[in-house]
């Protein structure tokens, strides 16, 4: 569905309304499977992702069952529902699946304490519910709250966002940069995956595929790592919420 | 990467043994001991819960297992099937008539092809013998209980494809089949196609008013003889009891498992129907069996000198009380006291598919 972009530029409003620093309506919830080590249900918008966290436990293949230099293992299984798009569609073992998984891995390897549990093995299931946009994004924040519900110890909030460049022309410098896309701006521009440690400025992911020109990139950033602070404050509230209940 | 089965527990011989004691007695005592031996586990449920989905229902059970239903209907071109019936009302003069009779009644016109399910385990592959084997048994049940499939007939080139998602959330800890199915069941109850605005055989248009589209299995008035998609119920034996809806531990010391697939009772039965009834091979087959004082060396007794000789033993100890992993299928008797007791007036049948309705209604 083409989109146009240039009507933007009349209102300073996007298509569903927002302007260009804010984020859509962010639902989350933890510890919403009693079965499971650790468990939460995010929603940005219409994207809906559900996580569950097993482990640390011991490895269920019979050769590695850790990481390497006496470290935990960090593995990520991605699913996504057949009803998840707009049009039926079995997804299964695509590169990008792969490429998602492999990006929460190295993430998470390097956020979490695993040298605290060698020789064990940190499951995260991720089942995508529903896609509209910053799929990765929520993927991340859904891992991170179903990290903390699950008690794995980690230094602070991995939290991501997307940020997009609506510019249309090569002339029009003074464009904003948008914050949280979903699918029709994630189809029309381009855009990168932020992710960034809780309130430092300290980026962990960083993931652009579509081009854009050099200079954009550093608004989009900006705009990016701004969203992922008012990200951290969202889910520290539902943690902070969820705890109250035992205190 | 996964165990091949689901996940099996973790019991001794004698904990297996003092379980089935329990279960055994009159009345039986369950694992969960406030409970009957009719009891279900209680559950949270929810419908209409994806934005983008014809219908759909999440459920969780009160062990934590939990699974989600997506139900997506899409348009699709039907193939021609020349038959020699149709032949006929073509050549025939009067075909326009017979064509507008024909719209009325879409019976028998549906096809098995038309629904397709597919069940997704965490852990599990595509093609692992559990998430197939239980795709299968939800399918046939679906099938077999009737008016579903002619519903999806829209005119002789165009019929909805109906595809069900299945999604366990959580590992499979006890045999997610009655959840599976109570989950789809809620989930078909409650969605909706789009309103047909066109007629016959011209491309099919559809009314895009949300609020007009219809439901899969229509609503009346009289809504206990509403046709309904059918709910697999699983009872297993144990001695000369029947427990419905065992829990994992429960499991492991079953007799015999049976799955029933019951629907509603319609307008020509006056109670609830059996669609299908399949036995399960329950997980009490792969306990380890216990170690009698009599053929334990420790103890003072002498260690069978063959294999042949331990069965023999064993077979002599069967009601001893030390755990043997039971043999042998259900008895008749039991099986038919089990389907007595799902379709008699306020049995198991109905007991559960108005309990699911009731959620719908709020």
């Amino acid at each position: 569905m083409p989109l146009d972009t240039s009507t933007y530029s009349l209102a300073l409003l996007r298509l569903d309304g927002r302007r260009w620093n804010e984020l859509r309506n962010i639902h989350a919830q933890i510890s919403t499977q009693a079965a499971a080590d650790g468990s939460s249900y995010l929603e940005m918008g219409n994207t809906k992702v559900l996580c569950t966290v097993t482990g640390p436990a011991e490895g269920r293949q019979s050769g590695q069952r850790g990481g390497r230099d006496n470290e935990a293992k960090v593995e990520v299984e991605i699913g996504f529902a057949g009803f998840s798009g707009l049009e039926r569609r079995k997804r299964k073992n695509d590169k990008r699946t792969s490429e998602m998984q492999h990006t929460l891995e190295t993430a998470y390897s390097s956020l979490l304490l695993t040298h605290l549990y060698p020789h064990s093995t940190i499951t995260l299931n991720i089942h995508i519910l529903s896609q509209d946009g910053s799929l990765l994004a929520a993927c991340i924040n859904a891992a991170t709250l179903a990290l903390i519900d699950a008690g794995v110890p980690m230094t602070d909030y991995l939290v991501a966002c997307t940020a997009a460049s609506s510019a249309t022309s090569a002339e029009s410098d003074n464009s904003d940069p948008l914050l949280d896309l979903n699918n029709l701006e994630e189809q029309e521009l381009p855009f990168l995956t932020v992710g960034t440690l809780g309130r430092s400025d300290r980026v962990s992911v960083l993931i652009m595929e579509t081009r854009v020109r050099m200079e954009r990139v550093e608004g989009m950033l900006a705009v990016g790592i701004d969203g992922c602070k008012r990200m951290r404050e969202i889910l520290d509230g539902v943690v902070k919420e969820y705890g109250k209940r035992f205190s | 990467m996964a165990p091949p089965q689901p996940q099996q527990v973790n019991l001794s011989p004698a904990e297996l043994s003092f379980l089935r004691s329990t279960l055994c007695q009159a009345p039986p005592v369950r694992f969960d001991h406030t409970k009957g031996p009719k009891d279900f586990r209680s559950m949270r449920a929810e419908y209409d819960v994806l934005p983008g989905a014809n219908g759909s229902a999440r459920v969780a059970l009160e062990d934590g297992t939990e699974a989600l239903v997506g139900v997506k209907a899409e348009v699709e071109t039907s193939q021609w099937r020349p038959s020699p019936d149709a032949r006929g009302s073509a050549l025939a003069p009067d075909a326009e008539m017979r064509d507008a009779a024909d719209d009325e009644d879409a019976k028998g016109k549906g096809q098995n092809s038309w629904i397709e399910m597919s069940v997704e385990i965490p852990g599990f592959r595509d093609d692992d013998s559990l998430p197939v084997f239980l795709a299968s048994m939800l399918t046939e049940s679906l099938l077999a209980s009737g008016g579903l499939k002619d519903r999806l007939y829209i005119n002789t080139r165009f019929h909805w494809k109906l595809y069900i998602d299945i999604l366990l959330l959580s590992p499979p800890l006890s045999y997610p089949l009655a959840l599976l199915s109570m989950t789809t069941h809620l989930a078909l109850l409650t969605s909706r196609l789009p309103a047909l605005k066109s007629e016959k055989d011209e491309d099919p248009l559809f009314d895009d008013d949300w609020d007009a589209a219809v439901f899969l299995y229509p609503k009346s008035k009289a809504s206990a003889s509403d046709d309904k998609p059918p709910v697999i119920v699983l009872a297993m034996g144990v001695g000369p009891n029947i427990i419905f809806d065992p829990c994992m531990e429960e499991l492991a010391v079953a007799d015999s498992v049976l799955a029933i697939a019951c629907a509603n009772a319609t307008a020509s039965s006056t109670r609830a129907r059996i669609v299908s009834v399949r036995t399960i091979d329950p997980p009490s087959h792969l306990t380890p069996p216990g170690v009698p004082n009599s053929m334990n060396s420790a103890t003072g007794g002498t260690v069978p000198a063959s294999s042949a000789e331990a069965l023999t033993q064993r077979e002599l100890l069967a009601n001893s009380g030390v755990w043997t992993p039971p043999r042998g299928g259900m008895k008749r008797g039991l099986i038919s006291q089990v389907v007595k007791m799902v379709v008699e007036e306020g049995g198991v049948a109905e007991e559960v598919i108005s309990a699911l309705q009731a959620i719908e209604l709020g």
